[in-house]
């Protein structure tokens, strides 16, 4: 337990009729963490009783080792928070509301101000830190509320969709650059978002919640690793796919033909003999067909279907 | 990797890579805690009070009601000097002119901090940090008490230092004006605990800056017309009338404070002056309480 960084017994939130969190059981180490869930599926809702800003309606979190309810004090000095929300007054400048939010954090004046410059240049912020932030494009003003997660030095990253509104190129700015945090700063982040594409490619693990409720928690790796399916795809007309398929499938093996691309199931074991096997059927199928092969590889799970198996 | 954004190019010479490069540094420096939270959160609060690192339109109404309410003081300075002590000094009447432009201020002010927070959300980054809703609630009001507070004094020292001055023998004036600071200090506190403690309550209410200056500044006016009312239409004595309208009651306490009297004094006597100190004491704290229930309670 002690090493934890996240773990959360029964957690429940009400409001009113509403149940936004249901006796959600998860446990999250240290790394990169993505959250994902669909819109109102209890994201914020956890997010914020890790905080501190909501109390749990029942069962209890701790955020590495410390109560979320009663010992906030331990817990606002060791995570760093980045809201889904604008949260810049407009004619305050970065470098400026950086600093004063440090402070709020209890750093002395003169280091506030140095850890604000610090860390604006992290993010990558020059001179413009010193405009009023009323005139900030989205990616800098993403970039100020990442910069005011990280001026007190935090153990631990709380992201709350990050990428919201940015451009493909922000997108992807901002995701190397929680990367870079987690891997490169030693900072564990939790991040939540709705887009699987994103999370995939930055964090180590996912939890997966849906209407308040842990779907799956598990390292990407698991959750994205190869299937037990070999995809075809093939040159040739209607009649030699039909052919090619045939020849599989009179192999022993279970096909799904869609169009020129041939879904070939693999039997439940797959060992380097067995795969060898299916690549030398495929490969005299092919050749009795008569049809060309333009790609022949084994399928990677991705996320989106485990949502699609959740549904 | 990370290169800038593109609406802010680097300057020249600045190579964005190697920058990012230098690494990030651990802060293992002190942590002043919740104090430290505190007074940087009433400092940025009473700047913002005046405007101070705040564009141009952030000062007009600081710079203003302090501007034109030591504007009279000056001046009744400057009578009393070319009279020769002629024309006495009226710090009450003076003062009790001025408490509608310190509601101005108090009504403008407020909502710059309580409702901005809402509004802009920061209430929540802060909330994160090391400042609890109670210590939101009070530092944001010790910043508009204290600038509220600074503003009422102004007047009432220039009159007091004018006085001294002017004075053909101002090293006995001050021997007899020893009194008058006792009095000053008092009126200018209940003028800023009434005044910023009902603005920042009724602040709190909304994230809306508009609403909320309506809101203060239509409360003590409802309050006008109330007494008014009552005193026209329902007969009651002015004494006890003008106790319902806080503005009144500071213009009559200044009245009682600085040893000055008007015709309707004389004629229905008002309450001892430490009722209304008492009175004016205790709205504050009532609003002062409505304000950190409400802070306690705003959703984030």
């Amino acid at each position: 337990m002690a090493d934890s960084l996240i773990t959360a017994r029964n957690l429940t939130r009400r409001y009113g009729a509403v149940t936004a969190l249901d006796a959600l059981t998860v446990q999250v180490e240290p790394g990169i963490t993505g959250l994902v869930g669909a819109n109102g599926a209890g994201k914020s809702t956890f997010v914020k009783i890790l905080l501190g800003l909501v109390d749990p309606s029942d069962g209890e979190a701790e955020v590495m080792g410390h109560d979320v309810v009663r010992e906030r004090g331990a817990i606002r000095a060791l995570v760093g928070y980045m809201p889904e929300h604008d949260c810049l007054p407009p004619d305050m400048s970065a470098a400026e509301f950086v600093s004063f939010m440090a402070r709020c954090s209890g750093l002395p004046a003169t280091a506030a101000r140095e850890r604000a410059a610090e860390v604006l240049r992290h993010v990558g912020l020059f001179e413009e830190r010193y405009r009023p932030m009323g005139g900030y494009s989205t990616g800098m003003a993403q970039r100020v509320k990442l910069a005011q997660a990280l001026v007190h030095d935090p153990r631990l990253l709380i992201l709350d969709e990050p990428t919201n509104g940015l451009d493909p190129d922000g997108r992807d700015e901002m995701l190397a650059l929680v990367s870079r945090t987690g891997r490169e700063f030693g900072i564990s982040v939790l991040v939540s978002s709705h887009l699987l594409g994103e999370l995939e490619r930055i964090c180590e693990r996912i939890v997966l919640i849906e209407q308040g409720r842990l779907l799956r928690a598990a390292p990407v790796g698991a959750l994205t690793s190869e299937t037990g399916t070999l995809v075809v795809e093939l040159d040739g007309d209607d009649a030699a796919v039909a052919t090619f398929v045939d020849t599989v499938a009179a192999a022993g093996f279970a096909v799904q033909p869609e169009r020129q691309r041939v879904m070939v199931e693999l039997p439940v074991s797959t060992t380097p003999e067995h795969l060898q096997q299916a690549y030398t059927v495929v490969r005299d199928a092919a050749l009795t067909a008569n049809v060309g092969v333009l790609r022949l590889e084994r399928r990677r799970g991705h996320l989106q279907d485990l949502f699609a198996g959740a549904a | 990797m990370t290169r800038p954004d593109t609406a802010g190019t680097p300057a020249p010479g600045t190579n964005a890579s190697t920058i990012h490069d230098l690494g990030y540094r651990r802060y293992d420096g002190a942590r002043e805690g919740a104090r430290g939270a505190f007074r940087a959160l009433f400092w940025q609060g009473f700047r913002a009070m005046f405007g101070l690192g705040r564009p141009f339109k952030a000062k007009v109404v600081p710079v203003f009601v302090t501007v034109v309410t030591s504007l009279p003081a000056l001046a009744s300075v400057a009578a009393s000097g070319a009279t020769q002590g002629q024309l006495p000094i009226t710090y009450a009447n003076i003062i009790g002119a001025q408490v509608v432009l310190f509601l101005l201020f108090s009504a403008v002010q407020a909502p710059e901090m309580l409702c901005r927070d809402q509004q802009h959300r920061v209430l929540p980054l802060m909330l994160t940090r090391d400042v609890t809703r109670t210590q939101y609630a009070l530092a944001r009001l010790l910043s508009l008490f204290t600038a509220m507070f600074c503003v009422a004094l102004a007047p009432l020292v220039i009159l007091y230092l004018g006085e001294i001055g002017v004075a053909k023998d101002p090293g006995a004036t001050f021997a007899t004006m020893g009194n008058t600071i006792g009095p000053i200090l008092l009126f200018a506190t209940l003028l800023a605990w009434v005044m910023s403690s009902v603005s920042a309550f009724l602040s709190s209410l909304t994230a809306r800056r508009a609403y909320a200056t309506a809101a203060v500044i239509g409360t003590f006016l409802t309050t006008v017309v109330i007494s008014q009312g009552l005193q026209d239409l329902a007969g009651m004595s002015e004494a006890t009338t003008k106790m319902l309208d806080p503005m009144e009651t500071l213009r009559t306490t200044a009245m009682q404070l600085f040893g000055e009297t008007k015709r309707w004094m004389e004629l229905t006597p008002p309450p001892s002056v430490w009722v209304h100190v008492a009175e004016l004491t205790l709205l504050g704290c009532a609003a002062c309480a409505g304000l950190v229930w409400r802070v306690r309670r705003v959703s984030v």
